[in-house]
């Protein structure tokens, strides 16, 4: 059986820590025993802070209960049929109170969960019944709404002296197992607020007559407690200590070109001083170097040096820790990318045009949109250019407001017929004089055109996979695309293997090739 | 033909091309032989670096140059895997009514040292068929081995008179009144880009005439204001306005990472020039500049790097 299951707490004094928050909840439970409704409850808070429990312990106070959690589909019907009609029926007896719990309401997913969030807002405004909700991400924005009609109580990490004494007096009695002091306690603290991973990795460690030491410890602890990019971004503004801040970069899986950009983002609304910024975004700069020396050289050993810059380096540009509460924000180059898709989408359609016909680069078409946009003032002008580059009504309006009046159009038009008719004429009293003239690029067009080969690039599936997701959910594909191309360090193994593949044959190739040069072989072309 | 004079006025012929003179002779040359060998036209923008090669393959492929001829952006967003099928598809066939084909490659500089490596091989592989005409900004950002396989040209910054004359013969020819003042001015500014001269000269006759005030007004509408409007944020101390208006620009107009960092430089250039900062205060801004210059060219993620200049300003 599982230490987690066998030591939960049955009453609210057993449970660890937290003792403002029960106490809050201890008046919200005896509210209801005295039939005075009370709005539902949210508890926020990361794992194993004792959120499941104090479900159970509240639910144990009323007569029934009905349990839903993240594994169950939460389509729209789902809810509305399993719960939503319990929400606002009274039961006959009086104060037969039925309590609704809800675990990871945060993780109610957009599509798949079809409706969810609207049928949970909406049984949260209904209800008569008490409800009770647990979350792990209090800035979750599928949150949002719910948080207005709700009561939120967040569940602090429990302190680790609090873990080691829930560990002595109630597991290790109970078990009645000695164990070293001091390697409890650095279990207690290593399991960072966790009190349901510190009672796994202790019964890991010790059943069946295990004994507890410090080896022992470093190769458990460390495999399940990856940090999420915000505790890694935390740590790293907050801490001073270069162990812990290197510690926390070792145990994020993401990658890490994502977490640089988590940190910079956060550094200048955590740092306040200018000095401070200027230092630490000069370790964001060296970190971002090696990425690139990573790229250009394919000597993933940089990324160590990226890892140190980025994590001990900003954390020790601050003079001292700030105590103040800053929200850790997402980048927001990401969002402003996703804001802008379509004006983006538009203004990257007007350059390829400009691409094909001008002979540019797509690069070079930015440049010379302030002066289409200069030009785009005069009507005429205006006419000619977007002619030239068949551009639709919307790419013209991305030069200027107004539509081209229709008089101009008419104008414009004719004047372009009579001089194609003038160029056509031209061309037949040269053929018929015998000169030989180009033939004029419109006929030419019908002939032949080189083929263009479409392609798509499905190199970036470690960005889908990752656990960041929300700030990508609003992304297309091949936005995506954009993104993991920008911070082309795809960790993916399988990306990694093709280079080598090409790298292999690539020297391959070269070595035949270098043989026949040897052979006196030129470059130079000869007919 | 209407439309941008960049395009309608764009030399057709080498005899036309503007400028790079010693180029020109020894592309004609080529002309004469009837073959070619691999090329590479190195230079700024706007020096005649796409025309000069749309000018030679003309000339060398003759009256069916545009089925022989195909012009491909290396660093276009869809990878290199693209660039080398089209590439692929292109040399397999033979030469029809030419004697041989040509790939013209522009911005090869953008490319990774790995589609360069791939470049490389698909250059020897169609040496029979085919002949390539690669250009870039910058000629120390292409390999070696691609180097070694093809002549190379340097084009220079046009010269001011050229420019001018140009400028002249396109406003004639478009029946426009002109101040000369107007002309000088343009070729002041455009630093021997003759796109942005042709540029500049359509966008001031749009308002009306090619007077010297209208093409002051075409100079400060088409530098971006954003641009002062940044570094001032940073230099007063506000980092996190600063870093808004620097995605905005990047990520909603596609400023590259080499233009902001050539347009950061021209505005504290001209605030010094103004009298607006002290010598050393400058010589630290220059400092910082130069270095993320190179960090941008060392393959770092140009955003970032700017955010992290922004960041000294402060």
């Amino acid at each position: 059986m599982l230490w987690t299951d066998k030591y939960r707490p049955k009453s609210f004094d057993d449970v660890a820590g937290n003792v403002k928050q029960k106490q809050i909840i201890k008046t919200w439970v005896e509210s209801w025993d005295n039939n005075d409704p009370q709005p539902p409850l949210l508890l926020v808070g990361s794992a194993g802070t004792g959120k499941t429990t104090i479900a159970y312990i509240i639910a144990n106070e009323f007569s029934e209960y009905i349990e839903l959690n993240a594994s169950d589909k939460r389509s729209y019907d789902l809810l509305m049929n399993t719960i939503g009609e319990s929400a606002n029926t009274h039961s006959l007896f009086g104060n037969n109170r039925k309590l609704i719990i809800m675990d990871e309401v945060d993780g109610i997913h957009g599509t798949n969960d079809r409706g969810g969030t609207r049928a949970l807002n909406k049984i949260i405004k209904e209800s008569k019944q008490p409800i009770i909700m647990m979350a792990n991400d209090l800035y979750s924005n599928k949150l949002t709404t719910i948080k207005k009609n709700v009561q939120v109580i967040k569940m602090d990490k429990i302190k680790s002296p609090s873990i080691n004494k829930y560990l002595r007096d109630v597991v290790l009695k109970n078990e009645e197992i000695e164990v070293d002091k001091e390697v409890l306690m650095k279990l207690s603290k290593r399991s960072s607020g966790d009190l349901r991973s510190a009672i796994n990795t202790l019964q890991a460690l010790v059943e069946n007559g295990g004994e507890l030491t410090e080896e022992a410890l470093d190769s458990t602890s460390q495999k399940d407690n990856t940090s999420t990019i915000f505790d890694t971004v935390t740590r790293v503004l907050k801490s001073k200590n270069p162990e812990h801040v290197k510690r926390s970069m070792f145990e994020n899986t993401e990658d890490p070109t994502l977490v640089m950009e988590y940190i910079a983002e956060n550094i200048p609304r955590e740092y306040e001083s200018n000095k401070e910024v200027k230092q630490a975004y000069e370790m964001i700069s060296q970190a971002d170097l090696y990425f690139g020396r990573t790229r250009s050289s394919q000597y993933y050993g940089y990324w160590k040096y990226s890892s140190d810059f980025m994590g001990v380096g900003v954390s020790t540009a601050k003079r001292e820790t700030y105590r103040k509460y800053s929200k850790v924000m997402s980048p927001m180059a990401f969002s402003l990318m996703g804001r802008t898709r379509g004006k983006r989408a538009l203004r990257d359609e007007i350059a390829s045009k400009m691409e094909d016909k001008m002979h540019v680069s797509l690069q070079v078409a930015y440049t010379i949109f302030p002066y289409f946009e200069i030009m785009f003032d005069n009507d005429e002008v205006a006419w000619e250019i977007s002619d030239f580059l068949e551009l639709e009504d919307d790419e013209i309006k991305f030069f200027r407001k107004k539509k081209i009046p229709k008089s101009v159009i008419n104008k414009m038009e004719k004047i372009k017929a009579e001089m194609k008719e003038e160029e056509k004429e031209e061309w037949r009293n040269s053929i018929k004089e015998g000169i030989f003239r180009e033939i004029p690029p419109q006929e030419l067009e019908e002939i032949e055109e080189p083929v263009y080969i479409e392609e798509e690039i499905d190199d970036i599936d470690s960005h889908k996979n990752s656990t960041v997701v929300d700030i990508f959910d609003d992304f297309e594909d091949d936005e995506l695309d954009e993104i993991a191309n920008e911070y082309s360090l795809s960790n993916s193994p399988k990306s990694k293997l093709r280079k080598n593949k090409s790298s292999d044959d690539e020297s391959k190739y070269k070595k035949e090739k270098e043989e026949e040069l040897d052979k006196g072989q030129t470059t130079l072309f000869s007919f | 033909m209407l439309g941008p004079w960049v395009e309608k006025y764009r030399p057709q012929t080498l005899d036309d091309v503007v400028g790079q003179k010693h180029i020109v002779s020894r592309l004609k040359q080529y002309v004469e032989e009837g073959s070619m060998p691999n090329l590479m036209f190195t230079g700024p923008a706007g020096v005649g670096k796409t025309t000069s090669a749309l000018a030679l393959v003309k000339a060398i492929l003759g009256e069916y140059w545009r089925q022989n001829f195909l012009e491909l952006n290396a660093s276009d967003a869809r990878g290199i895997e693209t660039v080398r099928t089209n590439i692929k598809n292109f040399c397999r066939l033979k030469p029809v009514g030419a004697p041989f084909r040509i790939i013209f490659l522009d911005e090869v500089d953008n490319m990774t040292k790995d589609a360069q490596h791939a470049l490389r091989r698909e250059m020897e592989m169609y040496t029979k068929t085919a002949s390539f005409i690669l250009s870039c900004n910058y000629s120390s950002k292409i390999i070696d081995p691609i180097q070694s396989r093809c002549a190379i040209f340097r084009f220079t910054p046009i010269k001011g008179e050229e420019i001018a004359d140009r400028l002249r013969y396109i406003a004639d020819a478009e029946g426009c009144q002109y101040e000369d003042e107007a002309i000088n001015t343009i070729v002041n500014f455009a630093e021997g880009d003759m796109r942005k001269s042709v540029n500049m000269l359509q966008s001031a006759a749009s308002t009306g005439s090619i007077t010297e005030d209208h093409v002051f007004e075409v100079v400060s509408k088409a530098k971006p204001q954003e641009i002062k409007k940044m570094v001032n944020a940073a230099l007063v101390g506000d980092f996190m306005k600063s870093r808004d208006i620097l995605r905005e620009v990047m990520i909603l107009q596609g400023t590259s990472g080499e233009d902001m960092v050539n347009q950061i430089y021209q505005d504290v250039s001209s605030r010094v020039m103004a009298g607006q900062l002290d010598g050393d205060i400058y010589m630290n801004l220059i400092g910082a500049i130069a270095e993320t210059d190179f960090r941008i060219r060392e393959g770092a993620n140009p955003r970032i790097q700017l955010e992290a200049l922004l960041a000294k300003f402060l």
